[in-house]
């Protein structure tokens, strides 16, 4: 006879543990939905499974090798990190970047962006059990991410940033891949924009599930397209221009529907947005120089820098002390600001909404996960390498 | 002698499984390529089931050990019972009885009530929440799917399956009856848990569902019997709605035009939830279904 094992929980909770390996996530986190037959009455959300002490291993390295770093934080949106460390560095140095540079800095962010949207639609897709659009879009993306290796010899990590400038130019024939490449793209999104906006089936499975209200957006401080399908009007290439988008006129896009539909509808949007910046991009590009020199010691100081990453607002903190490492390197990114709408907005729905709310917000683990140490009675103040490597050894030590 | 050999070599047997799994592989092969893939080899369901067949079968704490290890073999053995009453290869059947019919489709709600039932046996979270969604799935599919296969015979006129065959063979009751062919073609997805009514599988949310705890050999006799079941529905619906299986040629043409179709509409749409699918059976399905079934009977009444 096998013994029968008693439920651990004697309250009576049924708890659906998501993570921090599952099938509907890409990457390591840990969700705990307590469910009442398919209703999720309670949401937790652990994080930090995949925190790699990239922050601190900025502090040991110096200017230049930091952008090879940060640029590994994300593997989709590694250009904007790249290039929002390289804006907050040339900031404090007093350099000034050719416009040719930060034109091409801009047209690969936007290059990017239209690979993490349309990456995003597929799995997006995959989660609600919509393969055929998974598969479709994932092999369109491929277009994209065949410009970007075509510009930068790289599929992901492309390393187009300097310290004062860019690395690579734009010729013609280049421009004109870049072209024809966007005209299937916007063919093809059409349609797409068409599929998730009259697709019955797919209707029920977005159409006003994890409703956000434009107050609720506010509150939980959202960002990036998450905010924008809630009607947030929040976009730093318009509120605070910065690259070449100073001279771009982007137009925002809003939806105030603040359902997963809209979050569909707003990303999508944005693909054409991408689409008429690049062209106009192509169209604009001031001749010149690509790269100013840089100083080897950056003089003392602290400054921020924020780009607009696909996924949201993507914040730096710098801090030099006039050597050539810095003090302080500090990346808030735009998945830390959403992740708290998701164990608010999974109450009240059904377990099979929840990989969806999951993937609405576009969630990228490893950008976001890192370590605070709260202790009370204990005095602040920056931890040393070895001290910290200690800590991780005897936690590990403890656990096991 | 001859009967012992139609049992386990043809048209029972082995040649269901093989023919199970070359279902299973049409059907991989036909939503690959329709969602732009490549898909599988020919011989890959033969490969997996072997393969879980070779492996270790984990028993996992908190289980009927009694249970975990019957109830896929019962699940498979009430598919294989199943396929000894319908036109397999468009033959008659091996043996027939007046009322097969039903008993047919209560064999083949054996696999799905085993599924559930093996995922309520386990303490595993995901396989209950599937067992949970398996069963209710169950309840809202069947009414309508029986009613939909009761259409033909009550326009045979008999609940047996080779009279209904011989009857639909000289009327196509897909034109007569459409509604009862929608629904039994949607009510067999149901029963198969393809998508879009795979819910009680869905990857991104339980894992595997009820089976979420098996591997090895009990994992393999599921897909056995899910393959079985797919190539025993797809005959049925075919012998009764298609014109009849009156040959080979016929059956295999037949049947691959409708798991075509199947292929069709579970590559076109997005996964239904559970309460979404309850509600599709019963607020249209069985509703449609009875409204077809009222007029067979007006109109069989005022043709008498």
């Amino acid at each position: 006879m096998t013994e029968r094992v008693v439920m651990a929980d004697k309250r009576e909770k049924f708890i659906i543990p998501i993570g921090p390996q599952h099938p509907a996530l890409k990457e390591p986190g840990h969700f705990e939905f307590t469910v009442d037959d398919e209703i999720v009455t309670d949401a937790a959300v652990r994080l930090g499974y995949v925190h790699r002490g990239i922050e601190k291993a900025t502090e040991s390295r110096n200017w230049i090798q930091n952008l090879y770093l940060l640029e590994r934080i994300c593997g989709i949106c590694s250009h904007t990190h790249a290039m929002a460390y390289c804006l907050g560095v040339e900031k404090l140095g007093g350099v000034t970047v050719p416009p040719r540079a930060q034109a091409i800095r801009s047209l690969v962010a936007e290059l990017e962006r239209i690979h993490s949207h349309l990456l995003w639609l597929g799995v997006a897709a995959h989660e609600a059990g919509f393969d055929t659009l998974f598969m479709y879009s994932w092999r369109d993306r491929e277009t994209v991410m065949d410009v970007l290796e075509g510009l930068t010899g790289n599929r992901v990590n492309y390393s187009a940033n300097l310290l004062g400038g860019v690395k690579f130019d734009i010729n013609g024939d280049q421009g004109d891949t870049i072209r024809r490449g966007l005209d299937f793209l916007e063919e093809r999104t059409r349609y797409y924009l068409d599929v998730v906006t009259s697709d019955a089936v797919f209707l029920q499975r977005t159409r006003g599930i994890g409703l956000t209200t434009i107050e609720q957006a506010e509150r939980l401080g959202l960002v990036g397209p998450t905010a924008r399908a809630s009607g947030v009007a929040r976009d730093l290439r318009i509120d605070a221009p910065y690259a070449a988008y100073g001279d771009i006129p982007v137009k925002i896009v809003l939806d105030s529907a603040g359902d997963l539909e809209a979050r569909f509808v707003v990303r999508i949007k944005e693909l054409f947005e991408s689409y008429r910046i690049i062209r106009h991009i192509l169209d604009h590009l001031p001749e010149g120089e690509l790269q100013t020199k840089m100083p080897r010691r950056i003089k003392a100081g602290e400054t921020i820098s924020r780009v607009e990453a696909p996924r949201g607002e993507l914040f730096y903190f710098i801090k030099s002390n006039g050597t050539d490492t810095p003090e302080r390197i500090k990346a808030r990114t735009p998945t830390m600001c959403n992740m708290a709408s998701v164990a608010v907005l999974a109450v009240g729905h059904q377990l099979a909404d929840m990989p969806m709310i999951l993937a609405g917000i576009d969630p990228c683990f490893s950008c976001n996960d890192r370590s605070v140490v709260i202790r009370q009675g204990e005095e602040g103040g920056a931890w040393t390498w070895e001290r910290l490597r200690q800590y991780g050894i005897d936690f590990y030590r403890r656990q096991s | 002698m001859s009967e012992i050999l139609a049992l386990l070599f043809f048209p029972g047997g082995l040649f269901v499984l093989a023919g199970g799994m070359a279902y299973e592989w049409a059907d991989r092969k036909l939503v690959a390529r329709l969602q732009n893939r490549v898909g599988p080899r020919w011989f890959q369901p033969l490969a997996d089931t072997v393969k879980l067949l070779a492996k270790e079968e984990v028993i996992p704490s908190g289980v009927n050990a009694f249970l975990f290890l019957g109830l896929p073999v019962v699940a498979l053995a009430g598919a294989l019972t199943a396929a000894i009453y319908v036109p397999l290869a468009g033959l008659n059947p091996i043996y027939s009885f007046p009322g097969d019919l039903i008993v047919t489709l209560y064999l083949l709600s054996l696999l799905t009530l085993c599924t559930g039932l093996a995922g309520a046996n386990t303490a595993n979270t995901f396989s209950l929440v599937g067992a949970t969604r398996t069963l209710t799935q169950l309840f809202s599919y069947e009414a309508p799917f029986l009613l939909a296969l009761l259409g033909p015979a009550l326009a045979a006129g008999s609940w047996q399956i080779n009279q209904i065959n011989a009857y639909a063979h000289d009327h196509w009751l897909l034109l007569t009856q459409p509604v009862g062919f929608v629904v039994a073609l949607i009510g067999l997805m149901g029963k198969l848990e393809l998508p879009p009514f795979d819910a009680p599988e869905a990857e991104t949310e339980i894992v595997a569902g009820a089976l979420t705890e098996y591997s090895g050999r009990g994992l393999a006799l599921f897909r056995l019997g899910r393959n079985v079941e797919l190539m025993i529905g797809l005959t049925l619906v075919a012998s009764f709605y298609l014109g009849g299986l009156g040959n080979p040629l016929e059956f295999f043409a037949k049947t691959l035009a409708l798991l075509l179709g199947l292929s069709f509409l579970q590559s076109l749409m997005a996964r239904l939830r559970i309460d979404q699918t309850v509600g599709l059976w019963w607020r249209y399905g069985a509703l449609l279904v009875l409204a077809q079934w009222l007029a067979l009977i007006l109109i069989g009444g005022l043709a008498r």
